[in-house]
């Protein structure tokens, strides 16, 4: 009687946790400079589910990621940095709610805070950030959970 | 040749005759005795040849008879025994209801678990707050909205310094 007993609690147990939270998920963060110059590089693999946004949002042709992070969440409370030559992006991940990570962002430049943000980040919807002019580009940030 | 026994019956039934009578006769050991006994054994058979007259039915009687000896010949199930019998039937009645529950709670998860993602990735992301240092970026001026079409929310801050090209740098 008692190991059967052992086994239908087990049985319950696994099904209870597995169904109480979200599977692992990875949050993709890219630092891209926006431009109309001719291409260098392929556009990222990453960008490119986006690419006519960012097209339609900027007007911009060419996308080059200067800076990436990919993290894998596991408990929904880890924090990661994202960074270029001059500028990062720090993301803390504050848990999860319906569906969505809590993250505070940070973008700098070198060691100055150009913009604190804090958004509730949806598996079905990408943040696009419009940062600083750099040239005759633009700094666009975008964060997308896979 | 017959036993006593045999020629006891066959004197008893009158079937003994002539020299044979006369010698079972004679090896009786109390004649008078054995003459009582037969006319008693004579009465019970009348008797019981009324009754069977009375038997019409004797079919049944016959299984009444043999219902009554299996039930007799049946072994006699001891208290214990019903006892355990009974334990048994509500334990199993228990491990029943434990494993619909626990089927019930896995169905549940399942269904619970495999209709939320589904109903909630429908939610764009949300910008809960944004700011800039006013230090650094004095003019810098901020805009959220969402573009429902493309399913992506843009944070547009306007007014940050702008850079030179080298910061395009990887």
């Amino acid at each position: 009687m008692r190991p059967r007993l052992l086994l239908l609690i087990a049985i319950l147990s696994v099904a209870l946790s597995s169904g109480g939270s979200l599977p692992e998920q990875t949050v993709w963060s890219g630092l891209i400079i926006a431009t109309n110059s001719p291409p260098i590089e392929p556009t990222p693999a990453e960008v490119t589910q986006i690419e006519g946004t960012l097209r339609k949002l900027f007007g911009y042709s060419q996308f080059q990621l200067i800076g990436e992070a990919r993290k894998t969440l596991k408990t929904g409370e880890e924090d990661w940095l994202a960074s270029s030559k001059y500028f990062s992006l720090h993301v803390d991940s504050r848990g999860e709610k319906a569906d969505a990570y809590v993250l505070n962002l940070k973008l700098f430049q070198e060691q100055k805070l150009l913009l604190e943000t804090k958004a509730r980040l949806s598996k079905a919807s990408p943040l696009i950030i419009r940062g600083p002019q750099v040239g005759d580009g633009q700094l666009v940030i975008v964060l997308i959970v896979q | 040749m017959k036993t006593f026994e045999e020629k006891w019956t066959a004197w008893i039934d009158d079937q003994l005759t002539g020299r044979e009578l006369e010698e079972f006769l004679a090896s009786l050991p109390d004649r008078t005795a054995a003459e009582a006994e037969k006319q008693s054994a004579k009465q019970v058979g009348s008797l019981l040849r009324e009754q069977a007259m009375a038997l019409s039915n004797a079919d049944f009687f016959s299984h009444q008879l043999r219902e009554r000896l299996d039930r007799e010949n049946a072994p006699i199930r001891s208290e214990a025994d019903a006892i355990q019998t009974g334990w048994w039937t509500i334990r199993r009645l228990l491990w029943g209801g434990i494993t619909s529950l626990a089927v019930f709670a896995i169905c549940t998860v399942v269904v619970f678990r495999e209709k939320t993602p589904s109903s909630q990735s429908q939610y764009l992301t949300q910008i809960l707050g944004a700011q800039v240092d006013p230090t650094v970026s004095p003019n810098a001026t901020i805009s959220m909205f969402e573009k429902k079409d493309d399913h992506v929310t843009v944070l547009w801050v306007d007014g940050l310094q702008s850079l030179p090209p080298e910061y395009a740098a990887k």
